[in-house]
């Protein structure tokens, strides 16, 4: 049910009943202490020692009581774990000689010899209805006539996407790269031995008892579990600094065949990478910027059509490639709606979880009299979300599905439009946007909700601890005032 | 006033059990347990005998005859049986182009069969794991091989899975690491880890011979292991993690590149093994273990170690005495009782049988492995340890090591203890009678006696 605007007073009204649902067991506490304190305060001090000597507590009797408080207090907070703090994040710039507009890839689709007429057109197709923009990048390997995939290419491009956002970081943040504790590396489709963990161990000389992992195979939805793994590790290691980086290496996974639906990634991906520095030093807390509060991952692998729906495979001809099935759509939608059903409970408020619970009971119990199915309305938990920006299909099936206004998905339709579908880095090109935007504020609540294939939808919840201050430093410093563009259903190519 | 003495002192007892019983708790689930472990044993059809390895190498039309002559050499004398396995695609006859399929069933036939194995095995169904962890170096598709075991077990879908790959010959004990943090984190949870290397998509077809060894080691196999900190289940686990230390040598630029994938001048890929490789495993090896001593080895070996030290820095002896005569100078031996080392091949094992002082009946498992399953990357120091078992080696409270080496280039180790006296033949059932071999010399060496003049 989208809520109806309310006339200005009734707003308030509902603002009130919203604040005194949520903090329903403060309320009857603070009028209480008030008026203990009230009483207080009209007794002079004379008067107070009295009452506190005709008591009869004894020094013995203070001292105990005290202890039991500061123990009991300790008892509360002691098994909490520290929290995850996200000092700060940056993704790698592509560079305006690796831009492919349309025409270009047009072109290059038209030149290589492998595809025929009709693969070429429909790539255009796809093209035009994708919600990309002229200014997205591919590595210089795919560009070559025909392209040359080659492992040392694909190392190139390893380096430059990851080193320079790495690099990036430590710009920002002062980072030593010794102080790292824990590196976590995620890249899908390119897994060189040694891993991208050691290559970048080796750049910056890290130091030889560091906890390095690299995830592999994960899909676009990896960037959010290489940050479970982090945390994991933090949680487990006090006082320690993680190093997460994500990227997708495009160079070795160019298709070459003809079977459409494998050629959707040539037209979809592209270049990108970010590197994200977590701690959980109580230090950092005063230049964090997010705090990490809840992260959910759901796995429907075990459900055939869930588990094909983003499938590696050889076409006829031998060429390897990804196939994407129709169903994606439909798979996404049921594995958010799991994954929604685990964070909902932790991030709606009161009132909203029991309208919720009311309209589902309505439902069950009066059958289609009861109204249409209500869909939480997420806006009252999160003020920003970034959603993977997998492709326009992608976009519009969420938004439809949640109910949600364009202004919660501009950033990832301008992030799928500026920088197209970078896989797992794309959340944090859209965590970039908010904030080069300027509407991210102290308080505020992230949510990131990654897909991929498994079929998996991981989402985190992230609270905004430092507003950033503009104007902002990150991979929309050059075009941030030319956005939001209008992206049309459709840009004629041919 | 006695009843605000009364409370207080029933709220601070309270308080100060509920922090005792949280702090045990905590300890109580700190635990790392393997509940059970299960080698690969794949079928008979693929075993490599040394005419068949000769076969495949002299279908490479490329190679001269001196490097015929060289390849042969190396698998005549490098240790390994007629009873290594491989992978179908290369016995069949496509080892230079593997289709993406020939990848993907060799590794599911290993996931397959030691995970059915597995389950039965402990009684445990697939709905109770909460974490799964996956670890093929040289092969990572997508879905990842974690989702195709969710999909054939039909796991929950709040299981925790991470894929891991190009982690290299090491990469069990960094499995294990990664189960281990997050056992810290979380109670009573259940893990399950497949660890095994991909050889069909990796045969180099070239002719650059720093390349071509692997050709010749590597040999199909692989395991799944089950881990648990839930203490309940202690009765039926089989070993207990002590400690676990890892040695990454990656920022020194030769260490780094000395085994590593890469292309040729031809464009082939292949994975290039350096002259630098001893160098960076001893530096590593060096490394792991001065981390590794004081958590492994009693006080009063430690306290010698150091007036040792003393001794010879006060008075200088007229030897030379190196790090290596020195390190093996502090007796492992007194703090572990049996050694899993990687199966990389005769050399490695017996330079850090030297190294750590052990003696023939020390190595005697790693050797045994190599002779019968090839260096089998990741998963040898699982078969070293189904020896060890079905030798019925492993009694309670024997403490054991695993020491393993791999690209990045990295040292890791993990030290168990024995919970229960093991007694399991595993896959060594059907042949650790024939054990130990007495000879380890390959029996063509009469047909191929001339490699030895070359």
């Amino acid at each position: 049910m989208r809520a109806v605007p309310l006339p200005r007073f009734l707003s308030s009204v509902k603002l009130g009943y919203l604040n005194v649902v949520n903090h329903l067991l403060a309320f009857p506490i603070i009028p209480v202490m008030v008026a203990v304190l009230l009483q207080v305060l009209e007794l002079g001090p004379d008067e107070l020692i009295a009452h506190w000597r005709s008591l009869g507590i004894d020094t013995i009797h203070a001292l105990c009581t005290i202890f039991t408080v500061v123990v009991v207090a300790a008892a509360y907070f002691m098994p909490r774990p520290s929290p995850v703090y996200l000092i700060d994040h940056a993704c790698f710039r592509p560079l305006r000689t690796d831009r492919v507009p349309f025409a270009t890839f047009f072109e290059h689709a038209s030149l290589v010899p492998f595809f025929d007429e009709k693969s070429v057109r429909f790539q255009a197709r796809i093209l035009e209805s994708s919600g990309l923009g002229e200014e997205t990048c591919l590595p210089l390997a795919n560009r070559y006539i025909p392209p040359c995939p080659s492992m040392e290419a694909a190392c190139a491009e390893a380096r430059l996407v990851l080193f320079s956002a790495i690099d990036e970081l430590i710009a920002k943040t002062g980072l030593k790269t010794r102080d790292v504790d824990i590196l976590v590396v995620n890249c899908s489709l390119f897994s060189p031995t040694p891993s991208l963990s050691a290559m970048i161990v080796n750049k910056y000389k890290m130091r030889s008892n560091i906890m390095s992992f690299n995830l592999s195979g994960m899909g676009c939805s990896a960037g959010l579990i290489s940050i479970d793994l982090a945390r994991s590790l933090l949680q487990a290691h006090p006082n320690s600094y993680a190093l997460v980086v994500s990227t997708e290496i495009i160079t070795p996974n160019y298709y070459a065949g003809n079977e459409r639906s494998m050629l959707l990634p040539n037209c979809l991906f592209r270049m990108g990478a970010a590197a994200v520095l977590l701690s959980n030093s109580r230090r950092e807390e005063d230049r964090a910027k997010y705090r990490l509060l809840h992260l959910m991952r759901t796995h429907e692998g075990a459900d055939d059509r869930a588990y094909r729906c983003v499938y590696e495979e050889e076409d006829g001809e031998g060429n390897s490639g990804i196939k994407l099935s129709k169903e994606l759509m439909a798979v996404a939608g049921e594995a958010l709606r799991a994954n929604i059903t685990s964070v909902g409970p932790l991030v709606l408020p009161v009132t909203e979880q029991l309208r919720f619970l009311a309209s589902l009971v309505a439902q069950r119990l009066l059958g289609a009299r009861g109204g249409k199915p209500c869909i939480p309305d997420f806006k009252r938990a999160f003020e920003h979300l970034c959603i993977h920006a997998g492709g326009r299909a992608v976009i519009d099936e969420l938004q439809r599905s949640l109910g949600l206004p364009a202004a919660l998905v501009e950033a990832s339709r301008m992030t799928l439009h500026r920088f197209g579908n970078t896989s797992s880095s794309s959340l944090w090109y859209e965590l970039a946007y908010i904030e080069a935007k300027g509407r991210m504020r102290r308080g505020d609540r992230v949510w990131m909700i990654g897909f991929g294939s498994g079929f998996k939808c991981n989402s985190a919840v992230w609270q905004c601890l430092r507003a950033p201050k503009a104007p902002v430093d990150g991979p929309w410093s050059d075009c941030i005032h030319r956005y939001p563009v209008h992206v049309p259903e459709m840009v004629k190519l041919l | 006033m006695e009843l605000l003495w009364t409370i207080s002192a029933t709220l601070l007892l309270c308080s100060l059990l509920s922090i005792l019983w949280k702090e045990f708790d905590r300890r109580r689930n700190r635990n790392c347990y393997l509940l059970d472990y299960v080698c690969y044993k794949p079928s008979d059809d693929r075993k490599l005998s040394t005419e068949l390895c000769s076969d495949v190498i002299a279908r490479n039309k490329r190679l001269s005859v001196s490097d015929y002559k060289f390849l042969l050499k190396v698998v005549v004398n490098s240790g390994i049986s007629e009873e290594t396995y491989g992978p179908r695609s290369i016995i069949e006859g496509r080892e230079e182009c593997p289709t993406h399929d020939d990848c993907v069933d060799e590794v599911d036939d290993c996931m397959h069969r030691t995970l059915d194995e597995l389950f039965l095995r402990t009684g445990i169904s697939p709905i109770d794991v909460d974490v799964l962890v996956v670890n093929v170096s040289m092969f990572a598709p997508s879905p990842s091989l974690t989702s195709r075991i969710i999909n054939r077990y039909r796991m929950r879908e709040d299981v925790n899975t991470f894929s891991l790959a190009g982690m290299g010959c090491s990469a069990s004990p960094i499995a294990i690491d990664l189960v281990n943090n997050i056992f810290k984190t979380r109670k009573r949870t259940l893990a399950v880890v497949v660890t095994s290397e991909s050889i069909a998509p990796n045969w180099y077809c070239g002719t650059d011979k720093s390349m071509m060894l692997g050709n010749c080691l590597f040999r199909s196999g692989g395991c799944s292991f089950m881990l648990t900190n839930d203490p309940s289940l202690k009765h039926r686990a089989k070993m207990s993690l002590k400690c676990l230390v890892r040695a990454h040598l990656g920022a020194d630029d030769d260490a780094y590149s000395c085994a590593i994938q890469r292309e040729d001048a031809e464009g082939r890929v292949g994975f290039h093994l350096s002259k630098s490789l001893p160098k960076a495993a001893v530096l590593a090896f060096a490394e792991n273990l001065q981390r590794l001593a004081p958590k492994v080895l009693p006080v009063g070996e430690l306290a010698l170690y150091v007036l040792r030290g003393l001794r010879h820095r006060l008075w200088r002896s007229k030897e030379a005495r190196t790090d290596a005569a020195t390190a093996a100078r502090v007796n492992f031996k007194s703090g572990v009782d049996h050694f899993c080392l990687h199966t990389g091949g005769a050399a490695v094992i017996d330079a850090v049988g030297r190294a750590l002082g052990l003696t023939k009946y020390d190595v005697e498992p790693a050797r045994m492995t190599l002779h019968r399953w090839g260096n089998t990357s990741v998963s040898s120091l699982w078969y070293v340890l189904g020896y060890m078992e079905a030798k019925k080696r492993l009694r309670r409270k024997d403490r054991v090591l695993m020491l393993s080496f791999g690209a990045g280039f990295k040292c890791n180790s993990c030290l168990w203890e024995v919970l229960r006296d093991l007694n399991d033949g595993g896959a060594w059932e059907d042949c650790i009678r024939a054990y130990p071999q007495q000879t380890l010399v390959n029996p063509f060496m009469e047909k191929f006696g001339w490699v030895k003049e070359a």
